[in-house]
């Protein structure tokens, strides 16, 4: 079954157009979501959610429509918002377990499960302490929590990893992909830090300005490209002016020439050129396609050498 | 040296990882929106008592409302005194069950200052309601849900005097079975007053409340409607009855909690009497405003949470 389906789905707010015309199909699996900010990420959550309805196109969650079938998807999809949302004066267990009823679960289970949800999310004896006193990093653990603690089929966290520093951003990560990879919970993760998602994620979706830039497994983002990145510690200029001079297409990039990868041939003259030249080399590795370029082109010629 | 090394290697692994059984799947039962609701009720009781909070959460509701039970608990304590007094008819009996709440209801204006912001605002404040709207909460179960919160609470408030008072009737009179018998038909109607009072009142300060995420400002709101809604209705009415304006008198069943007062009278089979409630209108009037300003401030209540952002 389709993990998130939508056709043409539109949203505007009077003249923004917050979503336009996205169609989308899915596999489960930990989706990345990632765009600048104001993109429509969020819109697109709270679309999946039914919490506000399109203007126009349809979308659905695990074969539910969205906006006919809402409360039957909320009973199985937990919701991360990207804001602060944890009132200060209680403590997480309570806060949880609360949520967790409000989910649904029997008052015993609700204890239960909120007692191994935050000890998954590595909350031990401060779970008892108010809300109000905790680091950014335990508040985010405390969110990740109560939309894990009824157990849902798919989780939505939007921007999970706002205003960690790095250690808690790579926890975070972690926490994320353990919580996708081992418990086979769907997640869609919305950020607009490529390089988080490409850590986590195994299928990515990009928007931009509402629109839809591409959607594919992360591999397909960072495949390899016919390009040879040769870096030397100085003189990539003159390299780049040999290798041209023995008839290869070349780009002098700071410390790096990029050169057009046609046939094997290229090793050697590479070999050769920094030889004559006495420069230091470094480095000399096929070029991956990089997620930036994603944004960067809008059209990304594949590994053009220009 | 090897055994504290040891030591050492145990007391680096944290506790809880020993224990971890790993992630389990959540098969038991799963209950639906009315479970919700009924436990977003049972957690707004909790939170307007301050249970489950801390202390200083816990110390306006109690006092608030030992105040205003407070003249009805010393009626009590000195029952065995003055019922001699009240017996041999040399004193009025001074509380009763239909002119308890007229006097002392500034007090439940108080409590309701107080809790009813802290019932509303906090979610909004801290912007907790995206969590309850993508579960099974509908926007409507949260409003309905809270405003059933306040108004048992309020219920239990208006309903402790009443019980002090009942007690106090029994005692001072020596047969206390057939007290029970004789005091019973004339406090029975107190309970459909303290019900009608709860949902009104508490109907009126939760829709004023959710107006505003700060708390602060939505008790100075409160303050402001229930002084201004008291004090407006009765100088206009004072003014209109020299001026000869006929329809100034309508006006006075909107003094919230004077409605509430008169409509006590007429639950008690009483006529209303009192210069603040001009001839010209009968008790069913006030009971009547009073249900009306139930039907529009729910009305408010669920306008409002259909367009609160979450």
């Amino acid at each position: 079954m389709l993990l998130v389906e939508a056709t043409d789905l539109s949203k505007h707010y009077g003249q923004v157009k917050a979503l336009d015309a996205l169609d989308l199909q899915v596999e489960p699996g930990i989706i990345g979501l990632v765009g600048a900010n104001g993109a429509g990420k969020s819109t697109l959550i709270k679309i999946l959610l039914g919490v506000i309805s399109p203007t126009s196109g349809s979308a659905s969650v695990l074969g539910m429509d969205v906006v006919r079938e809402a409360p039957e998807i909320r009973k199985v999809v937990g919701y991360m918002p990207e804001h602060d949302c944890l009132p200060p004066d209680v403590g997480a267990t309570e806060f949880v377990s609360h949520m967790a009823r409000i989910s649904g679960l029997p008052r015993s289970a609700a204890r239960e499960r909120t007692a191994e949800v935050l000890r998954h999310v590595g909350l031990y004896e401060e779970r008892y302490r108010q809300i109000g006193g905790y680091s950014t990093g335990m508040k985010q653990r405390v969110k990740l929590a109560q939309a894990l603690v009824h157990d849902p089929k798919l989780l939505l966290l939007d921007e999970p990893t706002n205003g960690l520093d790095p250690a808690g951003r790579d926890e975070m990560l972690d926490l994320i992909s353990r919580t996708g990879n081992e418990f086979g919970i769907a997640i869609v993760v919305a950020s607009h830090l490529l390089g988080e998602i490409e850590q986590v994620c195994s299928f990515l979706l990009a928007i931009d300005a509402g629109r839809l830039l591409r959607a594919a497994p992360i591999s397909a983002f960072t495949a390899l490209t016919p390009v040879l990145a040769v870096e030397v510690e100085e003189g990539a200029d003159r390299l780049a002016v040999a290798l041209a001079g023995r008839g290869f297409k070349t780009r002098a990039e700071e410390a790096c020439v990029l050169v057009a990868l046609e046939d094997e041939t290229i090793y050697d003259a590479v070999r050769d050129a920094v030889a004559d030249l006495g420069l230091p080399l470094i480095r000399m590795e096929q070029e991956r396609r990089r997620l930036e370029d994603l944004f960067r082109d809008p059209a990304p010629a594949a590994g053009s050498v220009q | 040296m090897s055994a504290q090394n040891g030591v050492a290697a145990s007391a680096s692994v944290p506790a809880g990882n020993i224990y971890d059984l790993g992630y389990r799947h959540y098969e038991g039962k799963r209950h639906g929106r009315w479970y919700a609701i009924w436990s977003l009720y049972v957690e707004s009781m909790r939170g307007v008592w301050g249970l489950g909070r801390p202390m200083t959460a816990k110390a306006a509701p109690f006092i608030l409302a030992g105040i205003y039970a407070l003249p009805a608990l010393f009626q009590l304590a000195f029952s065995a005194e003055i019922s001699n007094e009240i017996a041999s008819g040399q004193a009025p009996r001074l509380f009763a069950y239909d002119n308890y709440f007229a006097t002392v209801s500034f007090f439940i204006v108080l409590f309701l200052v107080a809790q009813a912001p802290e019932l509303v605002c906090r979610d909004q404040r801290y912007q907790v309601l995206p969590l309850y709207f993508t579960r099974a909460l509908g926007r409507v179960d949260y409003a309905m849900a809270k405003l059933a919160a306040l108004a048992s609470a309020l219920f239990i408030v208006l309903m402790v005097p009443m019980v002090a008072l009942f007690i106090g009737g029994v005692l001072m009179k020596p047969d206390t079975l057939q007290a029970i018998g004789d005091e019973l038909p004339t406090a029975l109607p107190a309970i459909p007053t303290c019900a009608l009072a709860a949902v009104s009142l508490a109907s009126i300060s939760l829709a004023l409340s959710a107006f505003s995420p700060r708390r602060a400002y939505s008790a100075i709101g409160l303050i402001a409607y229930f002084l201004l809604m008291e004090i407006v209705p009765e100088v206009i009415f004072r003014v209109g009855d020299r001026a000869g304006w006929d329809w100034a008198d309508k006006l006075v069943p909107l003094r919230p909690t004077t409605a509430i007062s008169a409509a006590t009278d007429w639950f008690f089979g009483k006529n209303l009497q009192g210069a603040e409630f001009p001839r010209t209108l009968g008790a069913d009037a006030y009971v009547l405003a009073v249900l009306v300003s139930v039907v529009v401030f729910v009305g408010i209540l669920v306008f409002r949470y259909r367009k609160v952002a979450a």
